[in-house]
């Protein structure tokens, strides 16, 4: 679904209309929610995993959250260069947020003020204030940028730079770089661990997973490399993460090496390594910490893991290129 | 043999003491780096091919946009790195005026040189200077036996024609079309692809079924070699592998052969560095940053390959962080460099014939219909070993 200015207006009151009447919370609807970069939709499935619906969005969805409340979903489509806000209660996009070019992956801030957006092709971390929707800041970054993490203070947001090796740290109330930390190669993307303490940081191409301390912005420790049996270094392209509450298991997903590796959040032991489909890259876990929900680029398919006994229960096809998995529960 | 060439290779160094003061004595580093590009001028590869009527058949554009774009997008590693990385372009019109060239150039503290020449000038400027402190990226000559001279200072980052075939040939396998009618032109390039082709089928075990020079006329004396459905004829094949550089006899080949068959090699299907059309592993956002660049050309496999080439000598000199020479060529022959050329995989050089491991695409006009190594082909230390000459078959000439 393309937006012209006449559909923003339109959907900007239905929007407002929506907000301003209390309505039924969409909390834990149990729907699981998939972006598929090819298919320009977000495939949802219920608990059951059968599709409930298919929502047509702007083209090339990637990246998606929900605002803290769960009512909403945003969903980062890059090849029509917005932000698309789809309302969990009814399945439809109401609203479309204009981004820079190629947005790819998202944060807020703590507040839900400020959306903090990568934007691919002309190399920036793009900050828009969600009210006005106005570009309030345009941080340059190293070439394809794509991770974003913003702290839990907002003080400080974290970018990677795909081409340039790096994660930037950027002063949110300035708008600057105040620090390049050299990582390994193509970083993609960061979980904090729960304690704020620990950015991981994903670098599909030298296979590794960086840790940056957040007292210090310096490299803790060696980087982290896990290859599954059978497999080469260089078949682990990881991605995706995912981290447990209580930050005692840590998800990666392995790309190319089709398996998502468990690992012990504290002593960075392999629990479990997990044959997924194939290039496997964004992970979730359900609210209960049950489920883990991986998707898988290259078979058109997620992959349901039970976290209890660390085993895959099902792959269910769902669209053309899976992107991200969110869970509303 | 190695021993007495460098004895006479240093001898011919010792008359250039300027040079060899400066660079071999281990200078201080600093911060501003020069990164060398050396290429032939009005080079007719980059020419965009004219034939009858003035119809281009190919894209033309010089390949310096590619290493251009490969130090601009860098230019954040470095400043991290405190180092101001400049492209420096000279260009010669002989192997004797690239060679003064690249002295000058030496002189001027360039460690790194990306050469944009034919096989020919690399192999000669590669020669007569194979003792400098100075490392020779080789970008754009595909010519397998420059893989085997084994020069020490000379690194590859164009595919070499036998990773080219080898690719063709894996797709061949597991369509398992392997009964192939080769056709062959009389320039140098076509029989290089020819034999790179044939070295590759080997391998795989194909049925050649024969092996024909076309030529490009209507003489009906010569018609058995000159027309299409009769150079096709009387055989039985699965699929025509073309060795046409020039590329005029066999863009007229396909939908023309006497069997209803796909032609691949110059035409139809052919094996590339890059293909703009390349959609995965963040290929698209080079492509779309190069048109940028160039105001909408279009990223070819030469221009890949000085990307590369830029992008590796910047990132050996960022993470080496050192003045000295030989470090920073250390590390970019070293296993820690890890290059992502947006293919999804760590690249790297061969130790034994300094070529640049990396996939190939197959493509045709508009698409791509596989990235070698294809699934099933499996190597007992690198995947991508699979294409190109393997170290045991490597023997230095």
């Amino acid at each position: 679904m393309r937006f012209t200015r006449r559909t923003f207006v339109a959907t900007a009151t239905a929007l407002l209309a929506a907000s301003v009447v209390p309505r039924a919370v969409a909390k834990g609807t149990g729907m699981i929610f998939v972006s598929t970069e090819k298919g320009n939709e977000v495939v949802v499935l219920d608990q059951s995993l059968a599709v409930v619906k298919r929502i047509a969005t702007s083209r090339r969805p990637r990246d998606m959250h929900f605002n803290a409340a769960k009512e909403l979903l945003y969903v980062a489509c890059g090849d029509d260069d917005a932000i698309d806000v789809i309302d969990v209660a009814t399945l439809e996009v109401v609203d479309s947020i204009p981004t820079g070019p190629s947005p790819e992956v998202f944060a807020f801030s703590p507040d839900e003020k400020v959306i903090y957006v990568s934007n691919e092709e002309d190399s920036r971390l793009e900050a828009i204030d969600m009210e006005t929707r106005v570009s309030i800041q345009d941080i340059p970054t190293g070439a394809e940028p794509e991770g974003v993490l913003v702290m839990p203070d907002g003080k400080t947001a974290y970018v990677t730079s795909e081409v340039a090796d790096m994660v930037h740290v950027v002063d949110t109330t300035t708008g600057a770089v105040t620090k390049n930390i050299l990582v390994g190669t193509r970083p993609r993307r960061f979980i904090l661990t729960p304690d704020g303490t620990e950015l991981w940081v994903s670098c599909e191409l030298s296979s590794e997973i960086y840790i940056i301390d957040t007292a210090t912005n310096e490299i803790k420790g060696d980087s982290l490399i896990f290859v599954p049996p059978g497999f080469r270094e260089e078949d682990v392209t990881p991605v995706g993460m995912a981290v447990t509450r209580d930050g005692s298991k840590i998800l990666l997903s392995l790309g190319r090496a089709n398996h998502v590796v468990i690992i012990d959040g504290k002593t960075h032991d392999v629990l479990q390594y997990v044959l997924v489909g194939k290039r496997a890259w964004s992970v979730d876990l359900s609210s209960d910490e049950s489920k883990a929900y991986v998707a898988n680029g290259l078979s058109d398919d997620i992959t349901v893991i039970d976290m209890a006994s660390m085993k895959p229960i099902q792959s269910v096809p769902v669209g053309r290129v899976p992107h991200s998995v969110v869970i509303d529960d | 043999m190695t021993k007495l060439h460098r004895v006479g290779s240093n001898l011919l160094y010792g008359l250039l003491p300027l040079a060899a003061a400066l660079f071999l004595g281990g200078a201080a580093f600093s911060a501003e780096v020069k990164i060398g590009y050396l290429g032939l001028k009005d080079d007719p590869r980059y020419h965009p091919d004219l034939v009858y009527t003035r119809i281009e058949i190919a894209p033309g554009g010089n390949p310096i946009d590619g290493a251009t774009m490969g130090v601009e997008e860098m230019k954040v590693v470095s400043d991290a790195v405190d180092q101001q990385v400049v492209l420096d372009r000279q260009e010669a019109t002989d192997a004797a005026s690239l060679v003064a060239k690249l002295d000058e150039m030496v002189k001027a503290g360039e460690q790194f040189v990306i050469l944009d020449l034919p096989a020919e000038l690399v192999d000669q400027v590669a020669g007569q200077t194979r003792e400098w402190p100075v490392t020779l990226l080789n970008a754009t000559a595909p010519e397998d036996y420059l893989r085997q001279r084994c020069y020490p200072n000379l690194l590859h980052t164009a595919a070499s024609d036998r990773m080219l075939s080898d690719a063709m040939v894996q797709l061949l396998r597991t369509r398992n079309w392997t009964k192939v009618l080769m056709l062959v032109g009389a320039e140098p390039r076509d029989k290089a692809m020819a034999a790179a082709f044939r070295a590759s089928a080997e391998r795989q075990r194909f049925n050649i079924v024969g092996e024909r020079e076309f030529t490009l006329a209507t003489d009906p004396a010569n018609r058995e070699r000159n027309n299409s459905l009769l150079i096709t004829g009387n055989a039985d094949y699965d699929v025509v592998f073309v060795a046409d550089h020039q590329g005029e006899f066999s863009r007229y080949l396909p939908y023309d052969t006497q069997l209803p068959r796909l032609v691949v090699g110059s035409t139809g299907l052919v094996a590339a560095e890059w293909q703009w059309s390349w959609d995965r592993d963040g290929s698209t956002q080079v492509t779309s940053r190069f048109e940028t660049l160039t105001n909408g050309r279009r990223m070819t496999g030469q221009d890949w390959s000085t990307w590369i080439a830029a992008k590796a000598i910047v990132t050996a000199y960022a993470k080496a962080r050192s003045g000295e020479y030989q470090k920073t060529a250390d590390y970019i022959r070293g296993n820690r460099l890890k290059i992502d050329g947006a293919k999804g995989v760590q690249l790297n050089f061969r130790p034994w014939d300094g070529q640049m491991r990396f996939p190939i695409v197959l493509a045709t006009h508009n698409a791509v219909i596989a990235e070698a190594p294809l699934e099933g082909f499996l190597h007992q230390t690198n995947v991508l070993d699979t294409l190109g000459t393997d170290e045991p078959e490597h023997k230095c000439q």
